[in-house]
């Protein structure tokens, strides 16, 4: 019992990062990317394949996720700088399913359909982590950090200046503002804190494959961000922690047929995100009346 | 010859891809909600017909019919239901596209539910492939695509142009409040746009059923077409969108010269990307870039 709570924290921290990295840019920034699986697939790849062949030292296979998330974001920022919201979702989803081709076809380095097995446990100056407990002190470290990043990074100056822009692009920018650099800056931050929820992933099961970073995925964190509260501090680890847990709440349910309880939860956050968006667009956290994004 | 035999398999599926994409672009433009639905509307269709067809074996016409039904029955209960009440207190693009993202999981996991995930197709008499030429194999089913796409285009044209309802309904992409002052509702429009959109899917939806399968989470699928072609065509150009699905569907064929089948999506995303990036007014569109 005790270790299947430790797996499940473990697993909501790792989710509550990717849904605040999520919320960083869908919420303040107002770019809706329907690719996030996407840069935790490659956070975690570049992990494994780091570790695999180089070293598993956290404080070096970390930081090369998240450069290599970053530089793969500038893909994302591209297109997303020329056109607005709607154009935006058409583009990250092409991204999607092309990043799971990619994942599924470049056999070098993701090793294919089959994944990535035997990836080495994170080192710290040597100490490699073992048990599933100094995982989950991990995962909640790195939660607490990015908690910390993004909240430091919401209050500055470039914090207002993104929400300036999700208000209205055209005021900010007549206020002189780079709209550009700003847009690019936060899809590169929020990709390579991604990346830090990926390499943990990564590091924790000891073996990936494409299945954890498809469509569903990203469908799945877009929810978690949604039914929380777009543009709250807390509503994507509570959306992280509602969406994790209702699986398991499930399948105390005698009465639901075992094998459709993947189903039975995606349908039961479907409905979810419709009733939310007909009566409280702003999410369980967020003020009912309040103005969502554009 | 094999060009050729690609080329042909290009337009079977460009002409339905054109009408995927028109259904969506028609409820795109005239009342600007980002149906992400209409690919659980693809769905249902397909399935329905797949079930009457296959299953339990009905008439071709009746299960038609009934796959008719279905989908414009979906298609008027997303915008009834479910738009609506949203567009009353506030109808950003964001909120109806989740609400929207929401319908469209609880259909694809509901036909998985019901039908099973796993791959399905229906074999009719006019699926099978006739050698017309040494080495070019053809299908009836092509050419009724391409028939389908003529009619249903040149159908959906005299309507929007010579009817008044069709006059009202290109108004409203126009300017919904002078439709108000006109004396039309603009809620009443948008429920028979929805409709005409959904009706545009069903011969796609049945064509594909019956050409190369199902499954439920085709949906994914025929939404990147529907907004890919939406976008190259340029936004509220109907003639954009469905050149756009045309040349969609051809370069998905032509590009299996060279590459996988698995990377026929990859391809459509690249055609749209470079859209994005060198055209984003699209075919005929006008300029949307902010």
């Amino acid at each position: 019992m005790l270790a299947y709570i430790i797996n499940l924290v473990t697993l909501i921290s790792i989710n509550a990062v990717l849904a605040i990295t999520l919320n960083f840019i869908m919420g303040y920034a107002g770019i809706f990317s329907m690719a996030h699986a996407v840069f935790f697939g490659v956070g975690a790849y570049t992990a494994a394949y780091f570790a695999l062949n180089v070293s598993a030292s956290f404080f070096l296979a970390v930081p090369v996720a998240m450069l290599a998330a970053a530089v793969l974001s500038l893909v994302l920022a591209l297109p997303a700088l020329r056109v607005r919201g709607e154009y935006f979702v058409a583009a990250s989803l092409g991204l999607q399913v092309l990043g799971v081709t990619i994942f599924s076809e470049w056999k070098g380095f993701t090793g294919g359909l089959g994944g990535l097995i035997g990836i080495p446990p994170v080192e710290f100056f040597g100490y490699g982590l073992s048990s599933n407990t100094q995982y989950m002190v991990l995962a909640l470290a790195c939660l607490l950090l990015v908690v910390l990043v993004t909240t430091v990074l919401l209050r500055s100056s470039f914090g207002r200046n993104l929400k300036a822009i999700r208000d209205s692009e055209s005021a900010a920018h007549a206020f002189g503002k780079n709209v550009a650099t700003i847009k690019t800056l936060s899809v590169a931050i929020s990709a390579a804190l991604t990346a830090v929820a990926g390499a943990l992933y990564a590091f924790y099961l000891g073996f990936i494959n494409v299945e954890s970073f498809m469509l569903d995925t990203s469908v799945l964190l877009m929810a978690m961000v949604i039914i929380g509260g777009t543009g709250t501090l807390l509503g994507p680890i509570v959306g992280a922690m509602l969406l994790m847990l209702l699986p398991s709440l499930f399948s105390y349910m005698w009465f639901l047929p075992a094998t459709e309880i993947g189903s039975i939860q995606q349908i039961a956050y479907g409905a979810a995100m419709i009733l939310l968006m007909i009566y409280r667009p702003g999410g369980l956290v967020g003020a009912s009346k309040k103005q969502v994004a554009k | 010859m094999l060009l050729l035999q690609l080329l042909i398999n290009g337009v079977q599926v460009g002409a339905l891809y054109a009408l995927i994409a028109v259904g969506f672009s028609l409820i795109f433009g005239s009342t600007k909600v980002f149906h992400f639905a209409h690919g659980a509307t693809f769905t249902i269709a397909a399935y329905i017909f797949y079930y009457l067809y296959s299953v339990s074996e009905a008439h071709w016409i009746l299960a038609v019919l009934a796959a008719t039904a279905g989908a414009v029955a979906f298609g008027v209960f997303m915008d009834r239901c479910i738009y609506a009440p949203i567009q009353r207190h506030e109808g950003s693009f964001f909120t109806v596209f989740v609400a929207s993202l929401g319908a469209g999981i609880i259909v694809q996991n509901l036909v998985g539910m019901i039908f099973g995930r796993g791959f399905v197709s229906v074999t009719t008499p006019l699926s099978r492939s006739i050698e017309l030429l040494p080495g070019l194999y053809v299908a009836p089913l092509s050419g009724i695509a391409i028939l389908c796409a003529i009619v249903f285009f040149g159908a959906l044209q005299i309507f929007l142009m010579r009817t008044n309802v069709g006059m009202g309904l290109r108004a409203l992409s126009e300017n919904p409040e002078l439709v108000r002052v006109y004396g039309l509702s603009p809620r009443r429009l948008s429920t028979i746009v929805f409709a005409l959109g959904s009706l545009l899917v069903i011969p796609a939806a049945i064509i594909t059923a019956a050409s190369s399968g199902l499954n439920p989470a085709i949906a994914h699928h025929i939404m990147l077409i529907s907004l890919a072609a939406t976008i190259v065509g340029g936004v509220g150009s109907l003639r954009g969108a469905a050149c756009a699905g045309l040349l969609l569907g051809m370069s998905e064929n032509l590009a299996l010269m060279y590459l996988g089948p698995q990377w026929s999506e990859a391809v459509t995303f690249i055609v749209l990307f470079l859209f994005i990036l060198f055209r984003p007014s699209g075919f005929f569109g006008r300029a949307i870039a902010s």
